[in-house]
């Protein structure tokens, strides 16, 4: 009783056998039915050819949580997942990650059970309400704002792909959401405790967004974890840390504490217009704050400018009228704060006539497109690679000047997986003559933050080896380039902090992808 | 290759993490804070088949309902071979479940009024069913999981495979199990042992479910001399999704979903016309093998099949009622209900058999108790009334626990002899590691499989029982010959794949044992060669006890209380 056989598929399982500690990859090749799972695939594999594979199974139905693996790089339940879906003929399996590996694709789950055990998974109520022998009432709306937060099944894919949970502090997006679950329940009277709880650590992750991306669920634990903040800023409890950065942009309306006045000091000597004196222009050049202000970033907001001049673009500022995007005040938990910088930001938008926006952060542009009130204003906003890209396809733009570096590409998450921006900075990258392309194991959708996003940029205190940018740095050395390139003033600048941690600056330099343009114009 | 074990030492270990054995470990914690207790699992709790159990579960919570008429459905669902004390006890003691499930946060469905919803299902004649969309057993497994960590005396052996039971003079000593991750064999003592470990359906191919209930707990009872109880009564679910076998939840008829043959005909009118597609399951599974097997099947790739319609009750009470199954089609079958019907078949679900356990969850071995699918209270009888199995582990879950506390408060260790260590290390390691024969586990088992299938599948005839029953035998001794390709002691799957097959042959020989001498039909044992029921000579549970030459049976009265039996039509 078995459908045809659609075609043969090549598995390339890597291994591990704990007695010999050695790690190995075994090549299998599969023939595929309509309807086979990865899991039927692994299971037709243990009887067929290889009775030693290891990997976990239970319900076959994606309600267990047993079967989670790393597939061509992408955390997944192999039960839940139809080989032909995937349209590939080889399939590279692995274990799952952030968990150290007994054998084979079966990870050590102890780190993240762990962080269950240190929230309470049961409702907090005085002891009197306990004892009525009667249900609680629970209205149906009531119980709909917490539903989707319960049907986390504990399979850890999103601990593995948290690049924050490399930190043992960190509960990982699952135990946060699985807490927030419990907050927004109307029944429980814990809220205070489960704060607590978390109030020290919740602040590692970056909003990267993998756990939400690649929950099979769809439990969106990243949302999850920025308003468990926001309930804990209305404490006041903070670490000081995040305090200063929301002091700062409270006072002086950036995170790093500067003068506004001084927001054009990046542009000394370009002749850059800025509003009031200009209110209109072809481009409106939103420069973010990092690269305004710091000077190794300053060189990223300069190389842009010099990219519209090249393009004789009409090109202005918003020069001290320009504010924080708030991206950062927002996912930190501050919403109020966000909003304030929010409508200065927009009141001057109305004000400046403009055809487009062009952010150099992806972050200023993923908030100026997705979060209200800026994505209610219908802002035309491009991030810089996009706009560069474009002149680029026009003919408008040709790097000239060879560039005989072997590049890796690094995907900010706010472009990348938030936005799904792949191509736009690679067709730059691609369009320089020597310039040699190559891709890190965690590439694109699959990629590992750097671990700036969310403010950390700002607070970051773990020790190097819990820091995501030094995991990052040590996966481009393995690939033997000179470059790593990236798009984001903030992964730019941890991934640069990383080279120097790991005293390999002489080895591996970190550049903006408009820095590499720039120098090869 | 006796290698020294280590000694753990728990006054209660619960075997099995699912619904039963973590209630049971709770009601135990609740009991004494003194009580050291274990709960050993060969999976992490949240992985046990419990969370597969999707439509509701069965209590009588409102105005008129009552647990007469519960009881009543039980028994009549049953075909009267319920003991009707047990029933009368099982309806009065689901509700508490429900609302300590609810204090403890379980998310139920909520009616417009905020309490706690129910909805019809099979076989009940009031919407009983509470349930958490279509995800009930899961929510329940959650809230569970999320309690028993709250008490500082349940300590868990996740992943730890627990291989044999040990009975010194008729009491429980302890039992051995092998840590996965490490591979090592250890012993655990104990004061009093509950076996919480599931059914044991996978002996068919196409079953509801999950890969790891394989029956173990069973088996190891059967072989410590504990009797079998009924295992003859196993529930074929009349809404496998096809061709996984997949659950489809009851709830998907209790919500209105039709059942459609070829000729597009709600063919239940002509089996169950008052309560067509709500009839009891093993009456809809007879319904739907006989409309397949006439010809009314609707043809498919992987054979004829039945279609569960959903469409007319709107891709909004869909989402809101049954988002799982939605889900779970559209993935693996490629059929979204919301705009085709979900291909189905039945499919082995359920053994209303298990460990011989009176309504204390007591066995017949001291100290040694069984909750859940893994145990027999007389409960279900020949068939099992659709959520009345998570009641089941809640009620008799939360029974072990405080019985089996109550026990190991007064009684002592028991000294395990090591010549029983040395056995069962030599069946492990020697025998069925060490064996360098020529057979192998994945042939013996889809073997079983396809045995089980064929002959001892919803209609049944006695000379294909006994065809089945020495082709069983033969396997047995082909298994004596196996060889374990992995050799290594970290997460050794094959080696627990083999201990899982052993332990299956023995289970498939005693329901095929058991399904042979029963020549009546009742439930969900249907005999072809006798196709009526027999209270004359038939009301009674059979008991298999272990014996080297096979199962030996013996019988035992039923208890009837209100209800004498009678005709049964729905």
């Amino acid at each position: 009783m078995n459908s045809e056989i659609e075609k043969t598929v090549e598995f390339r399982i890597h291994r591990f056998d704990p007695k010999e500690k050695r790690r190995y990859v075994s090549t299998f090749k599969v023939p595929v039915r309509k309807g086979m799972t990865l899991l039927d695939a692994l299971m037709y594999i243990k009887d067929n050819f290889d009775e030693s594979l290891a990997f976990r199974h239970s319900c076959r139905m994606g309600i267990c949580g047993s079967c989670g693996i790393m597939v061509n790089g992408k955390p997944m339940l192999a039960c839940y997942t139809q080989v032909l879906h995937l349209n590939v003929d080889t399939l590279t399996l692995e274990p799952l990650q952030n968990m150290p590996v007994i054998k084979d694709l079966v990870v050590d789950l102890e780190p993240f059970f762990g962080t269950y055990r240190k929230i309470k998974n049961v409702l907090i109520k005085s002891e009197e309400t306990f004892k009525k022998p009667e249900e609680f009432i629970q209205m149906p709306s009531e119980l709909k704002k917490f539903w989707d937060l319960t049907l986390c099944t504990k399979c850890s894919i999103c601990y593995s792909a948290c690049p924050a949970a490399i930190d043992e502090r960190f509960l990982g997006p699952s135990t946060l959401a699985t807490n927030y679950r419990f907050i927004t329940d109307s029944r429980d009277e814990g809220s205070n405790e489960r704060l607590k709880t978390i109030a020290e650590n919740v602040w590692l992750c970056t909003s990267c967004n993998s756990c939400t991306l690649f929950c099979p669920k769809e439990v969106d634990s990243s949302s999850s974890i920025v308003n468990e903040r926001s309930l804990i800023v209305e404490t006041g409890v903070i670490p000081r840390t995040v305090m200063e950065v929301l002091n700062n942009i409270f006072k002086y309306h950036n995170p790093m504490g500067r003068y506004q006045t001084k927001r054009m000091e990046w542009a000394q000597g370009l002749n850059v217009k800025t509003f009031p004196e200009t209110a209109k222009a072809e481009v409106l050049y939103f420069v973010c704050c990092l690269t305004a202000y710091d000077p190794r970033h300053q060189e990223i907001a300069k190389s842009m400018a010099s990219v519209f001049s090249t393009l004789g673009v009409d090109f202005a500022s918003l020069g001290a009228e320009e504010w924080c995007c708030g991206d950062h005040m927002l996912r930190l938990g501050e919403r109020g704060l966000f909003e304030t910088l929010a409508e200065h930001n927009l009141s001057m938008f109305q004000k400046f006539e403009t055809e487009k926006i062009v952010t150099l952060s992806p972050h200023c542009y993923n908030t100026f497109n997705n979060d209200k009130p800026y994505s209610d204003a219908g802002l035309n906003v491009q991030h810089y690679t996009q706009f560069v890209a474009e002149a680029m396809d026009q003919g408008k733009l040709k790097p000239t000047k060879p560039f005989s570096q072997r590049v890796v590409y690094h995907d900010p998450c706010f472009l990348g997986k938030r936005n799904e921006i792949y191509e736009a900075p690679r067709r730059i990258l691609e369009a320089i003559n020597g310039l040699e392309l190559v891709e890190m194991r965690r590439t694109r959708e699959n990629s590992f933050c750097c671990g700036g996003g969310a403010g950390r940029v700002w607070t970051e205190d773990a020790p190097p080896e819990k820091r995501p940018c030094i995991s990052r740095v040590k996966e481009a050395l393995e690939l033997g380039v000179q470059i790593i390139a990236t798009s984001c003033p903030f992964c730019v600048s941890l991934l640069d902090d990383a080279t120097k941690v790991l005293e390999v600056e002489d080895k591996i330099k970190v550049k903006d992808v408009v820095e590499i343009l720039k120098e090869t114009m | 290759m006796v290698k020294l074990m280590e000694k753990l030492t728990h006054d209660i270990v619960i075997v099995g993490a699912g619904i039963a054995g973590l209630r049971a470990a709770i009601a135990a914690a609740e009991t004494s804070s003194n009580l050291d207790i274990a709960v050993v699992s060969k999976v992490y709790p949240v992985r046990s088949h419990s969370v597969c159990a999707q439509g509701g579960t069965a209590a009588v919570l409102r105005e008129g309902d009552s647990y007469d008429l519960h009881a009543w459905d039980t028994v009549k669902g049953s075909d009267f071979l319920a003991d009707q004390d047990v029933v009368e006890f099982f309806v009065r003691k689901a509700p508490e479940e429900i609302i300590v499930l609810e204090h403890w946060g379980c998310p139920w469905s909520r009616t417009d009024d905020g309490k706690i919803n129910q909805r019809p299902f099979g076989g009940h004649s009031f919407p009983r069913a509470c349930f958490a969309a279509d995800m009930t057993g899961f929510h329940e497994m959650h809230t569970l999981y999320g309690k028993a960590g709250e008490y500082g005396n349940i300590k868990f052996y996740d992943e730890w495979f627990v291989t044999s039971i040990i009975v010194e003079n008729n009491i429980v000593a302890g039992l051995t199990a092998i840590e996965l991750r490490t591979g090592r064999m250890q012993v655990f003592r104990a004061k009093a042992v509950i076996m919480a470990t599931g059914g044991y359906a996978r002996i068919y191919e196409f079953t509801t479910f999950s890969h790891t209930a394989t029956g173990d707990g069973m088996a190891m009872a059967y072989r410590a001399g504990v009797p079998l109880k009924d295992m003859e009564f196993i529930q074929f679910h009349p809404t496998g999704m096809v061709p996984s076998g997949i659950l489809i939840t009851g709830g998907a008829r209790g919500e209105g979903g039709y059942l459609i043959n070829a000729k597009g005909e709600r063919f239940m009118k002509h089996y169950a016309p008052e309560k067509m597609e709500l009839a009891p399951r093993d009456i809809v599974s007879r319904a739907e093998t006989t409309e397949i097997m006439e010809g009314r099947g609707i043809d498919g790739p992987y054979g004829a099949y039945i279609a569960l319609d959903l469409r007319h009750l709107g891709e909004e009470k869909i989402n809101e009622r049954l988002p799982l199954i939605r889900d779970v089609a559209i993935k693996l079958s490629g059929v979204d209900p919301v705009k085709e019907p979900i291909p189905i078949r039945p499919a082995a679900h359920y053994s209303m058999g298990g460990i011989h356990a009176n309504i204390k969850t007591e066995t017949p071995v001291a100290g040694f108790y069984a909750a859940g699918e893994c145990a027999c209270h007389n409960v279900h009888g020949a068939n099992r009334l659709g959520t009345n199995s998570t009641s089941d582990c809640l009620v008799f879950g939360a029974v072990a626990g405080e019985e089996a506390a109550k026990y190991a408060l007064s009684n002592g260790f028991r000294e395990i002899p090591q010549e029983k260590l040395a056995a069962e290390e030599r069946r492990v390691f020697d025998e069925i590691l060490g064996s360098e024969g020529d057979e192998r586990v994945p042939i013996i088992r889809n073997e079983m499989r396809r045995i089980m299938s064929q002959r001892v599948w919803i209609f049944r005839k006695g000379d294909e029982l006994q065809n089945a029953l020495k082709e069983i035998r033969t396997l047995k001794e082909r298994f004596k010959n196996i060889r374990v390709e992995d050799k290594g002691e970290a997460f050794n799957t094959g080696l627990v794949a083999a201990l899982q097959l052993d332990f299956t042959l023995d289970l498939a020989e005693v329901t095929i044992a058991s399904a042979l001498a029963r020549t009546e039909s009742r439930g969900a044992h249907t005999r072809l060669d006798y196709p009526k029921r027999d209270d004359e000579n038939w009301l009674k549970h059979t008991l298999a006890y272990y014996t080297k030459e096979g199962p030996r049976l013996e019988y035992i009265p039923v208890t009837i209380t209100k209800w004498p039996p009678t005709a049964r039509k729905y």
